[in-house]
């Protein structure tokens, strides 16, 4: 009778048990839902409607990709994309990783001094950046210009102002405001590398350069490719030094993903072609990433946890 | 031929001299941002890194003239409130996923992850309809929750991570003592994983106070701007007037900065200590 | 206190049975120790008396009441890890009274009993210590602490020692000899190391393969082991196995002609019929070294010979059979030599084809 009733007790208390369990998932289940996938689900059904002027929508099929793929702009978009991340992720990655290496394996007192000033950009707030860099490449006063030509390379107007540089310009700026956050990975990186493998590639009489080139630059691989990884969507996110310090422009020269999309949706009100860019720009962004993820093995997390 | 000791401190010496001088390039625009700063009007324009003499009244100006401190405030609290949920809701989860395997957890993990791969770009207009709808533009709340959501995801995947590589006699040592799943996760879980919630909250905290696209869209009315989203309109009201712009610029970007050179030696320990397990 | 029963428990990890049916009861105020080799489900069948790991079907009972479903706490159990597994982030004196701060105990309470547990296990002066600054057998005597304070009914160790270093383990066994003696609590103790479960327990498990190959109290599994695997389980260095055939059966009394060259008259329980493959076991401390030339004395050749000081191992190899002898009489012996043994009828085990026992008992007299 006693025995009975404590089991009784006992089944009941594990089976409100596993129920309230599911407690701990379902505060980040509700985020992801409501601002997460309803979002995404939401511009997918969009973008196959075409907004009146009378404020109804009505189903317009394939009309807005099909406007968005015809528009010059897109493609100079895609070409823009294209450039920064070719010319982001690699440049990020040998300063980040030489300033990191210099920094982890020959500084002791003053490491984490450079470790910070070297991430300080990365913490400063993206608007200021943009505005103290229109006045660096300003043409008469900005300081960009002035001290160049004693270098030998003349500009006579702001790279900014110039279709054929303004991109470039700014692909500079972002180089320069994430370098740091390379760094900082390559340096946890080279910081946790197994100090036995070091040791046993000096007795093998590796030290310096072919140290560096042989045994440290492929066990950064875990690294490089959360990198990489993260260089790609860190792109397609681009926005705000676009927006600050061109606009998009001269002429939509340095438009990019984000200002494309800002001006249609929320500039020209275009709701249905706006949608139509989003769900592109999402297809690329997962189809590289799984891609990514799939042949290379790479992971997003910064901390660089690999399983060996 | 050198001896060997005085051949490395040679080195070390050469590669210290070759660093500050790449600081120094680098340093460049926070330098000019600060020099612009201290200058007075007839110096603004000149087109030099320095000039002289310094003068600190553009930073008394502005400090006057602007609500500085309710769009600080206004940062600060969207800020602290988006860490304190993005923790919370992550390491919920985490703690679902590595030390309870719940059902089906792992499908929702690999669900959640796809958030990291969502650029902004294309989730701006559906959220600035979304949160038309519930009433919540120029709101702190509005701005709040998608920001959580959109930061539970890495927080996520850090603290799974430290919480898989803590040894599971631990977790089953609480069962014995007699710990239900919630005191588990308050007083096991939690503090075994500290060096990632200190990693996770300020780089949360970095990436939350620096936000510009959706706070752009969200926060139209002026007395709710945030930090980051104020220099553009200062930028037009001081066009002929650079030094009080970059004197805002700097009070602007000094709070993060500040912050960063104190926690960052906790924030790069947090960092090695993911790498150094696994 | 408590008697705990586990009644036909099964347990299967998907397809696989980790556990076929088994059943055991453990007394109110026992020592019990399960033993065996690794992977022989000794720490599965502690973790399910735990609660830590459901069982597919049976029931576990503590004293009568049936826990199959109950959390750890519910069935009044404390546990001893293997790594330990002290809180690294409390000092001591949380770690110990974590399980008592979790069940509302009185602060005032929590004190003293933390407080005496610290005093019986040397650990005052450590209280405020975090466990990485302890070394292993501080820590080890802190896990211990913690499941004493909870005054358990059932108190589990699960392989307590095997992390320590041999110096510090023969301390702390008889540490734990100790303990057990002061908290007469019914205790569990999992081991790979028999002379663990030889010195410390009232009653040894002896498990193979997810089954319990035979019970019983220590001295009983060294004389008269159930079969093969218990009898080469129990004892150091292991039994002698000698392959052989029986010659003849008169009553009870059989005569074997062992591989080895030799025969043997012993008396038994269970008679084989003649013709039987079978195998006597010996302990190579009751081979007995005697003069070249007496009756019974069969002469061997020393392959490697270990001197201990206070043993000498003597190593034999002849074709296919292997013996070790275990001499304490302080003789020298070099390898190579000439060694006359004798195998005591009354000192030898003999187990049929299955590997069952069918002699009786055996009753050993110390060699002269």
């Amino acid at each position: 009778m006693r025995a009975g009733a404590a089991v009784a007790a006992v089944r009941r208390r594990s089976a409100s048990r596993a129920s309230t369990l599911y407690l701990f998932a379902l505060p980040a289940t509700l985020l992801f839902v409501v601002f997460v996938a309803y979002p995404i689900l939401w511009v997918a059904e969009q973008s196959f409607y075409a907004g009146r002027t009378d404020g109804a929508a009505v189903f317009a099929g394939l009309a807005n990709y099909r406007s968005v793929l015809s528009d010059p702009t897109f493609w100079i978009v895609v070409r823009n994309m294209a450039l920064w991340c070719v010319i982001t992720i690699p440049v990020q990655m040998l300063i980040g990783g030489l300033l990191a290496y210099f920094i982890e394996r020959h500084t002791h007192a003053l490491r984490g001094f450079f470790r910070t000033m070297f991430f300080l950009p990365v913490v400063t707030s993206v608007s200021v950046i943009s505005l103290v860099w229109v006045q660096i490449y300003a043409p008469y006063y900005g300081i960009a210009q002035e001290y160049l030509r004693h270098v030998g390379i003349v500009m006579m107007t702001s790279p900014i102002g110039d279709p054929k540089t303004a991109i470039y310009a700014l692909i500079v700026v972002n180089i320069w405001q994430w370098t740091g956050f390379s760094m900082l990975m390559y340096i946890a990186g080279i910081a946790n590398l197994p100090s036995e493998v070091l040791d046993a590639a000096r007795i093998d009489g590796a030290k310096g350069w072919r140290l560096a080139v042989h045994v440290i630059v492929p066990m950064l691989a875990p690294a490089t490719k959360s990198l990489l990884l993260l260089g790609v969507i860190g792109t397609l996110q681009t926005f705000p030094i676009v927006h600050l310090m061109t606009g998009g422009g001269p002429n939509r020269a340095s438009e990019v993903f984000g200002t494309f999309i800002f001006k249609q949706s929320f500039v020209l009100g275009d709701t249905g072609s706006g949608a139509a860019l989003s769900v592109i720009v999402l297809v690329i962004a997962l189809a590289l990433s799984l891609i990514q993820i799939a042949v290379l093995g790479a992971r997003l997390s910064p901390a660089g946890k690999e399983k060996p | 031929m050198m001896a060997p000791l005085a051949r490395s401190r040679m080195r070390g010496v050469v590669i210290h001299a070759v660093l500050f001088i790449v600081l120094g390039f680098w340093m460049v625009p926070q330098v000019y941002m600060l020099s612009i700063g201290l200058r007075t009007p007839a110096q603004a324009f000149d087109a030099a890194l320095f000039t002289w003499p310094v003068t600190f009244d553009n930073f008394v100006t502005v400090i006057r003239d602007n609500p500085l401190g309710g769009i600080f405030l206004n940062s600060l609290i969207i800020t602290v409130a988006t860490v304190a949920i993005v923790v919370a809701v992550s390491s919920l989860f985490a703690f679902a996923c590595a030390i309870l395997r719940l059902k089906g957890s792992m499908l929702l993990y690999t669900t959640l992850l796809t958030t990291l791969m969502v650029p902004l770009a294309s989730m701006v207009l559906p959220l600035a309809i979304l949160l038309k709808n519930f009433g919540w533009v120029n709101t702190y709340i509005g701005l709040i929750l998608p920001y959580a959501a959109l930061g539970v995801p890495f927080a996520m995947v850090i603290l799974k991570a430290f919480m898989e590589d803590a040894p599971r006699e631990l977790f089953e040592a609480a069962r014995v003592d007699g710990c239900n799943a919630w005191q588990t996760y308050w007083h096991v879980a939690l503090p075994l994983v500290r060096p990632a919630l200190v990693f996770v909250t300020i780089w949360q905290f970095i990436v939350t106070w620096n936000e510009f696209f959706l706070a752009l869209i969200v926060l139209t009315r002026s007395e709710m701007k945030t930090l980051t989203i104020v220099p553009m309109q200062y930028s037009g009201l001081y066009m002929a007037n650079p030094g009080a712009l970059f004197a805002i610029l700097t009070l602007i970007a000094l709070p993060l900065i500040l912050l960063y050179v104190l926690v960052q030696r906790a924030f790069v320990r947090g960092l090695l200590a993911g790498a150094v397990k696994g | 206190m408590a008697t705990l029963s586990i009644d036909k428990v099964t347990k299967a990890f998907g397809h696989t049975t980790v556990i076929p049916e088994l059943s055991l009861t453990i007394e109110d105020g026992e020592f019990c120790v399960l033993v065996g080799p690794s992977g022989c489900g000794k720490s599965t069948l502690l973790r399910i008396i735990a609660g830590l790991e459901p069982i597919s079907s049976g029931r576990i009972l503590v004293d009568g009441v049936d826990m199959s479903g109950a959390e750890p706490p519910e069935r009044g159990v404390a546990m001893v890890f293997q790594s330990y597994a002290l809180y690294p982030h409390m000092n001591v004196d949380r770690n110990i009274g974590f399980g008592l701060k979790i069940a509302r105990t009185p602060l005032a309470e929590i004190v003293e009993r933390v407080g005496r547990a610290a005093d019986k296990l040397r650990l005052g002066s450590y209280l405020k210590r975090k466990p990485r600054e302890l070394s292993g057998g501080q820590r080890q005597r802190v896990a211990i602490g913690r499941a004493m304070t909870r005054k358990p009914k059932l108190f589990l160790l699960d392989e307590p020692l095997s992390n320590l270093d041999a110096a510090l383990r023969v301390g702390m066994r008889v540490e734990i000899a100790r303990l057990k003696a002061e908290l007469a609590s019914t205790m569990v103790y999992v081991t790979h190391d028999q002379v663990e479960a030889m010195t410390l327990a009232d009653r040894i498990v002896v498990m193979n393969g997810g089954r319990i190959e035979q019970v019983g109290a220590p001295l009983e599994l060294y004389h008269r082991p159930a079969n093969l695997f218990v009898a080469g389980f129990i004892g150091s260095p292991a039994m002698n196995f000698l392959k052989g055939c029986v010659d003849k059966v008169e009553g009870n009394q059989v005569t074997i002609s062992l591989d080895l060259g030799l025969s043997l008259t012993m008396p038994v329980s269970k008679p084989p019929q003649a013709g039987a493959e079978v195998t006597v076991g010996i302990r190579p401390e009751h081979i007995v070294l005697s003069a070249e030339g007496q009756a019974d004395a069969f002469i061997v050749h020393a392959s490697v010979v270990e001197l201990l000081g206070s043993d000498t191992f003597i190593y034999v190899r002849d074709g296919e059979e292997s013996l070790v002898i275990r001499d304490s009489g302080g003789r020298m012996a070099r390898a190579g030599d000439r060694i006359a043994i004798s195998l005591p009828p009354r000192a030898c085990h003999l187990f049929n084809k299955a590997g069952q026992r069918i002699s009786d008992a055996t009753a050993v007299t110390e060699p002269a």
